[in-house]
């Protein structure tokens, strides 16, 4: 986007296609972001364009702008956890809100103060937007049923985490051709079974129409196979527990963290036999496609799920994703609080 | 139709023209000067105005595309629009004239806005403001120094800037509120 | 009238009313007069040629099982509080698990819970299910012939199995020498560790942990083959009889029936709420289980917030496959009874995370309009529902009422059919609100409920 000092060159490019009254967009309609379950295509390129813009102003000198002024952002993290902590943070004060991070040390049970008590406790220090990590499934819509203002979930249990699969969305956009989805295939490889951010991803990628595969041990992708008959045809999943099928022709592979607690479940046999039928790595990448890119939304096992020279290595989109963490989180909290990105009608 | 045309695409054409002698005029020349519109409409009419000061002048003075969203105040918020296509100012605001360009003055809070996101981009010597169109109405304490055409106006009135740029013709009309179909 | 509960009922006179009396194996248009508590006329009227009467009246029902949190848990319900809840919804006979903190397995325990029951104001029979294991500890068992004496009419560890299958085969064999049936609550404890709701796609979607259909499979399969093998070597005079409670699942049915046909004796309750609703509930779908099952839900927007933890049950709620296979099975006689497993909990111990919730929906007073609403659906028939909460949880119990004969107390039900209530705080007796019915309208209002010729429920009049 730029002008040339050539006074016949075309007038200043947008670097959209000369939009039109026609081009109305709903703008954004949740009040809060629990899921990509609800997100439909428009939602999802909403996201994806406001998080464009967003990351227009990382670049600037002061990577700030003042459209949070005044609100209130309360970070309550039920689970340790830096970088998605950090990540909600630095986009929230980008956006000129103020912060206030919680980390609460374990479950509210334990803990002696149950968590509809700790909702409304943030909500009477003045909290308008709370973001939230928990170890259940379902933690955020339980906040959000007593919360008056907007959740924005962190991750709960094995059940979501929207904003990873929006920044992995994001990510996905920058690499792939035209920016387009359709009919992609992407694979997600791990430990599936336990995976909020699989389980998010299944919802985004197939909604723009990827056609995503599953891989894994078949202990951890137990009721994905029923889960993908029981999808309408439009959303395209493959289930398989061949490393080779899965990776063959991929355009995009994500592996996922392998813990060791799956190990004394009785899960696995051992995190050796995983890594070596399993661990993503440059010998196993060759059959993907020539530009097939990888990702991974940490913190990284290296040697487990993947091979630290691939981690690092040409192939890896993992620092990218990290940075577009932030635009994206950016992105949904200014869209959350209800600034749309609009022309003035009036000066 | 209740709309009515204020403003030809002739006339439009001589504002613009006479806007582009007042600008250089008024800074004494054309160096350290460079002008930024204003998303959506700005844009266009900043370039036109750019074009005409090279045609008198021999001189290109720089262009720049401002988006002030994330500097709005609640107050301004508008309903449904087509999302916009942000910030880019291909020049070091610090030193520099600016001259904002808008389609449309009226209360005076996109200017303000305007004036916010300059700033954090550096520290300009001065900052000037042409519309092509005043339609009055402030509720800030901002002028501008440079007007295509006084509209008085009324709280129930819209005023619509077709540019050939955005909207395929070159045009200016008043209209009744709530009579429009598609959103300016 | 001006009537109070407990009182004797004076008169009370049923002209024109749709009468069904599963022991005589009949329905119809029938009138009856009650007079100082006894049935003193009762007349059937086939030449009745009218539109059909919107009064039912029924035998008074019984609930095989209950949990009525005293001693120990009174926040949730008290005895007093589970038998008007009874009342309302048109049980004159309930039976009181042994859960309860302290369990019920001496017999002084058995007293107290005898005397709670006389001190409430409704007059409603109350049975008392005992402990199987001391403590309810699953080590050694409880005194069961001393339990049987002070009154237990069946043993029962239910919340947990008796996960030591040879303690299974010795209860069995020793509380059949006392005509007392084992209530086994068939879970394999091994498959079900930190589950929350059913092992399907909506818990794949969810994020919750599976609660597989082979963990009650499993365990209905091991209990009836241990039933089986005490069957063979029991004394003539001691024959063992195995109730499965709470079955929740087509499998589960499939082994009963099996078993059934080679003449053992099993018998096997389901609950209101695994015949209606489905795991679709947990996500927010609130269709019931005959309308889903063409469809089940899978992704999608639902009528109501996912992760209501009214809707968290042990078992848990089966996709609508399973409603339907227990629907038929009760069709064909496989199961016998209809029971509530009434579960109340306060909102202290359901308004936390899914994972952390209480098992357990409230259940007695929405019983019927559950079930009415799959007969007006056409998924059962007004008489197999009646059977399974009168006639079948009596043989359960080895005991019959008098029934609905001139002379014998009236202990019955009447119902406006055409009439609908709403589920809500001021409506429902019970301490116990979770259930996922609250806000909704059910189909058939109990307009009284008589107990062994006393007033238990008055709509509407009630005083206390």
């Amino acid at each position: 986007m730029s002008l040339s000092a050539d006074p016949q060159a075309p007038p200043i490019s947008s670097g959209a296609e000369p939009a039109t009254d026609a081009l109305v967009d709903r703008g954004w309609r949740h009040r809060h972001l629990l899921d990509v379950a609800g997100l439909d295509e428009p939602d999802l390129d909403l996201v994806m364009r406001t998080a464009d813009e967003m990351r227009g102003i990382l670049a600037r000198p002061i990577p700030k702008v003042p459209a949070l002024r005044g609100i209130s952002v309360t970070i309550l993290f039920y689970e340790a956890s830096t970088r998605t902590r950090v990540s909600f943070e630095v986009a929230a004060k980008n956006l000129s809100a103020d912060v206030v991070n919680i980390a609460a040390a374990s479950s509210s049970v334990a803990k002696g103060e149950s968590l509809i008590d700790t909702v409304r406790t943030v909500e009477a220090l003045g909290a308008d937007v709370l973001v939230m990590r928990h170890g259940r499934s379902g933690a955020s819509d339980l906040a959000a049923r007593v919360f008056s203002g907007h959740v924005v979930n962190g991750g709960d249990g094995w059940h979501a985490h929207p904003t990873q699969a929006l920044l992995d969305l994001y990510t996905l956009r920058d690499h792939l051709p035209d920016g387009d989805l359709h009919g992609r295939k992407i694979v997600i490889v791990g430990d599936i079974l336990h995976s909020r951010v699989a389980r998010s991803n299944i919802w985004s990628l197939t909604t723009a129409g990827a056609d995503l595969w599953l891989c894994g041990p078949a202990t951890l992708l137990r009721g994905f196979e029923p889960l993908a008959a029981a999808l309408p045809a439009s959303r395209r999943l493959t289930v398989t527990t061949s490393i080779d099928a899965a990776l063959a022709g991929a355009d995009a592979v994500m592996a996922l963290r392998l813990q060791q607690e799956r190990m004394s479940g009785g899960l696995l046999p051992s995190l050796r036999e995983y890594a070596a039928r399993y661990q993503l790595n440059a010998a196993r990448m060759v059959g993907a496609a020539p530009d097939a890119i990888v990702l991974h939304p940490g913190p990284m096992n290296e040697g487990v799920e993947i091979a630290s020279d691939l981690a690092a290595g040409g192939r890896s989109v993992i620092t990218e994703q990290v940075a577009n963490g932030v635009a994206v989180r950016m992105a949904v909290l200014y869209l959350l609080t209800g600034g749309r990105t609009t022309e003035t009608a009036d000066g | 139709m209740t709309a009515r045309q204020i403003m030809t695409a002739d006339e439009i054409r001589r504002a613009l023209v006479r806007i582009s002698h007042e600008v250089v005029e008024r800074h004494g020349g054309t160096a350290d000067l460079a002008l930024v519109g204003v998303q959506r409409r700005g844009v266009p009419l900043a370039t036109r105005l750019a074009l005409d000061i090279a045609e008198h002048e021999g001189v290109t003075v720089p262009v720049g595309a401002l988006d002030i969203t994330f500097y709005r105040d609640d107050l301004s918020l508008v309903a449904h629009q087509p999302i916009v296509k942000g910030t880019d100012l291909p020049f070091d605001p610090n030193g520099l004239t600016l001259v904002i360009v808008d389609d449309v003055l009226y209360t005076g809070r996109t200017v303000r806005a305007a004036m916010d996101a300059l700033m954090d981009f550096g520290r300009p010597r001065a900052i000037r403001l042409a519309v092509l169109i005043d339609r009055g109405h402030r509720e800030l304490p901002i002028r501008a120094d440079h007007v295509g055409k006084n509209v008085p106006t009324s709280r129930e009135e819209v005023i619509r800037v077709h540019l050939l740029e955005v909207d395929g013709d070159d045009q200016v009309e008043i209209d009744r509120l709530g009579a429009e179909v598609a959103l300016a | 009238m001006v009537a109070a509960v407990g009182e004797v009922v004076a008169s009370l006179a049923l002209e024109r009313v749709w009468l069904v009396d599963p022991a005589a194996g009949r329905e119809g248009v029938a009138a009856l007069r009650i007079e100082d508590g006894r049935i003193a006329a009762l007349a059937w009227l086939p030449e009745d040629t009218g539109p059909t009467p919107t009064t039912l009246v029924l035998p008074g029902l019984t609930d095989l099982h209950v949990h009525a949190r005293e001693p120990g848990d009174e926040d949730a319900e008290t005895v007093a509080t589970a038998m008007a809840a009874a009342a309302h919804g048109g049980f004159t006979c309930i039976c009181l698990m042994p859960n309860t903190r302290p369990p019920i397995d001496t017999a002084a325990a058995v007293g107290q819970l005898r005397a709670a029951a006389t001190a409430s104001q409704t007059p409603i029979r109350v049975e008392i299910i005992a402990a199987i294991t001391a403590g309810r500890a699953g080590a050694g068992l409880a005194p069961m012939a001393e339990l049987a004496d002070a009154g237990a009419v069946a043993f029962s560890d239910d919340g947990a199995p008796v996960g030591d299958a040879a303690l299974m085969r010795h209860a069995l064999a020793y509380a059949g020498a006392l005509a007392r049936p084992i209530v086994e609550h068939a879970e394999d404890r091994a498959l079900t560790d930190g589950a929350e709701m059913h092992d399907g796609v909506a818990a794949t979607i969810l994020g919750l942990r599976g609660w597989p259909a082979a963990a009650e499979a499993a365990a209905v399969a091991r209990a009836i083959a241990i039933l089986e093998e005490v069957a063979r070597a029991a004394p003539a005079d001691a024959a063992p009889r195995l109730h499965l409670t709470h079955l929740s699942t087509g499998a589960a049915a499939d082994l009963v029936r099996a078993a059934k046909a080679t003449g053992l004796a099993v018998t096997c309750d389901v609950t209101p709420h695994h015949l209606v609703m489905h795991d679709g509930w947990v996500a927010g779908d609130r269709r019931w289980a005959w309308q889903a099952i063409a469809d089940p839900w899978a992704g999608g927007p639902t009528e109501a917030l996912p992760y209501d933890t009214a809707t968290r049950v042990n078992p848990p709620l089966r996709p609508p496959a399973d409603a339907a296979a227990l629907a038929a099975a009760l069709r064909d006689g496989t199961i016998d009874a209809i029971a509530t497993d009434h579960a109340p909990h306060t909102d202290v111990a359901k308004d936390v995370e899914y994972g952390d919730a209480a098992n357990g929906i409230s259940g007695l007073e929405t019983a019927l309009g559950q079930l009415l609403a799959a007969v007006d659906a056409g998924v059962l028939d007004l008489p197999t529902v009646v059977r399974a909460l009168t006639v079948g949880p009596d043989r359960v119990l080895g005991s019959a009422g008098a029934g609905l004969v001139v002379g014998a107390p009236a202990d019955l039900v009447v119902v406006d059919r055409a009439g609908s209530w709403l589920v809500d705080a001021t409506s429902l007796r019970t301490l116990g609100h979770n259930t996922p019915l609250l806000g909704r309208d059910l189909p058939g209002r109990v307009l009284m409920t008589l107990a062994a010729g006393r007033w238990a429920w008055i709509a509407g009049g009630e005083t206390r």
